[in-house]
């Protein structure tokens, strides 16, 4: 009996005996190859996400000076925390996308519309106005951006830019923490009819006009569910 | 939503009643003189009444007078002394207030310097979630030892202070000056929860006092970064940070004097930054003020006259009635 090989030779006769597969097929490999997207156009992406994420940052940080409400003062704290680490790492898929290494703090808006979209919802300042500030963000905006993510997780090429799905895997974790929190303190808030409708008519509002811009991407209709 | 709000403009909810910041400030320029020290603090009386109106401090400035602070904030905190409970309530207080302060400069800091480096704002939101965490940790203190937030007056005075429109001296106050000033509060609480053997303030401020470490180190580092190529813009700074620290000594209870209530947390300060140059010239600067014996016998005189005062009004009252 032949020794078995453990490495191939240069000779028909001389394969190895390990039987052909690999840990890859257990369970078996169902990713396709070719997504909708190609390099520039999830770079493009990538730097309209980052410029959502640092601008609700930046929100946030405003706010928290605004708001009476101390403990929605405080959960805004940890959630500026989490959109600088999403803006972050978004920033640093960037140079991996060819963008260059300065790119890592690149932040582009869509088009003016979405950027007109971010003023909107910063614009609350009065401390009265914590309703329309938690509307505006945790209704609408970030609901939005889950939206757009998950779309872009799913259509992406699996394999090829799995970098950009595990950095929207953590981001959308957060994001869905955020939204809850916010909706959890819009019910505590929004006590009366006149509050409630207070806060619809904030987030038709701000839907509105988030639709006819295109949302984040510039490109796709809003995805995200209805509110109340 | 605008760009630099004024102190007066910080959110509060229905529990919290503030406090004129002018009586810090003035406390920051008294001379050691008794007589000065009571005529401010009488000036002052019918204000400092008005904002302990309704607050856990009312009774202490009814047993006190204006100069309650005297006797309360501005003592060491003693295990076993008396009033102690008094001066860590209001002690506990202040500091909440402060780190709520504290999470809204960090926070502010994002909004009013949109321009600013990516790393800057990376620390600066790392600070909010820092400063918000601290919030709910004193929250937790003060329920710990029997008070509750909104129990005191609130002065702004940390925020109007070392809230500055310029992104340098921004660092500058709060991260060098606030937190650095955070740091000796903390380190002296330690030192009590560890006289008393209280085992869950200990853990629980030498937690905070490692993030103030840390925020101001991103304070050292940026000062530094904003003003590398402008040394004029470095030495304004650092005389703001000079001023900043005048007023946070709060006349001299704050210092490396034998009789200072908090005292200069060199160990630390030196771990989180500070040269050993910056923390001599801290100790001169926070060195002038009354002492704590003139503070003390300006006390007992304003604690006479209110009481004095108190009598004749009843007096009236009943003469009246």
């Amino acid at each position: 009996m032949s020794e078995e090989r453990l490495y191939p030779g240069v000779g028909p006769d001389e394969r190895t005996t390990f039987d052909a597969y690999s840990a890859f097929d257990v369970p078996a490999d169902l990713r396709e190859l070719h997504g909708r997207y190609d390099v520039e156009s999830t770079a493009r992406r990538v730097r309209n996400f980052r410029y959502a994420q640092e601008w609700m940052m930046m929100i946030g940080g405003g706010w928290v000076a605004t708001i009476p409400e101390l403990p929605v003062k405080t959960g805004l704290g940890k959630i500026v925390w989490d959109d600088a680490k999403s803006a972050d790492e978004l920033g640093h898929r960037l140079p991996e996308l060819r963008c260059g290494k300065r790119s890592v703090t690149t932040s582009e808006p869509a088009n003016e519309g979405f950027a007109a979209v971010i003023q909107e919802v910063a614009e609350p300042e009065r401390p009265d106005l914590t309703i329309e500030k938690i509307t505006g963000m945790f209704d609408v905006l970030k609901p939005h951006l889950l939206a757009v993510y998950d779309r872009m997780q799913r259509e992406t090429d699996q394999i090829s830019d799995a970098p950009t799905i595990e950095i929207l895997d953590d981001i959308m974790r957060r994001t869905r923490k955020h939204i809850a929190w916010g909706d959890e303190v819009l019910e505590r808030l929004c006590d009366t009819d006149g509050k409630r409708e207070r806060r619809r008519i904030r987030a038709n509002e701000l839907r509105a006009q988030l639709e006819a811009c295109g949302g984040v991407t510039g490109e796709i209709a809003d995805e995200s569910p209805r509110v109340h | 939503m605008k760009r630099f709000i004024q102190h007066e403009e910080l959110a509060r909810d229905s529990r919290f009643i503030r406090q004129q910041n002018v009586l810090t400030t003035v406390l920051a320029t008294l001379p050691d003189e008794v007589d000065a020290v009571v005529e401010t603090f009488d000036k002052f009386g019918p204000m400092i009444e008005e904002s302990s109106r309704g607050t856990a401090a009312e009774p202490l400035f009814e047993k006190f007078g204006p100069a309650f602070a005297l006797v309360t904030l501005n003592e060491p905190i003693v295990a076993g002394q008396e009033g102690v409970e008094d001066r860590l309530k209001m002690r506990m207080h202040g500091i909440f207030v402060g780190e709520m302060q504290a999470l809204e400069g960090a926070g502010r800091s994002l909004w009013d310097f949109p321009d600013a480096p990516w790393d800057f704002k990376m620390n600066m939101a790392r600070q909010c979630w820092d400063e918000a965490r601290h919030v709910q940790i004193y929250e937790k203190l003060m329920e710990h030892v029997g008070a509750q937030a909104g129990d005191y007056p609130e002065s702004t005075f940390l925020f109007e202070c070392a809230c500055s429109d310029d992104p340098a001296m921004r660092v500058a106050g709060v991260n060098r000056g606030l937190e650095g000033l955070a740091c000796d509060v903390f380190r002296d609480l330690i030192r009590y929860a560890d006289a008393t053997g209280d085992e869950t303030m200990k853990q629980a401020v030498d937690y905070v006092l490692a993030d103030e470490l840390t925020h101001v180190r991103f304070g050292s580092e940026w000062v530094k970064e904003f003003t590398k190529d402008d040394k004029d813009h470095f030495e304004r700074t650092q005389e703001f940070r000079r001023e900043v620290d005048k007023q946070f000594s709060f006349g001299g209870s704050r210092s490396d004097r034998e009789d200072a209530a908090i005292r200069i947390a060199w160990q630390d300060r030196l771990e989180a930054g500070f040269t050993e140059e910056e923390l001599r010239e801290l100790a001169e600067i926070s060195s002038g003020g009354p002492s704590q014996k003139t503070m003390l016998a300006a006390a007992k005189i304003l604690q006479e006259r209110h009481l004095a005062r108190r009598a004749a009004a009843a007096q009236d009252g009943e003469a009246r009635s």
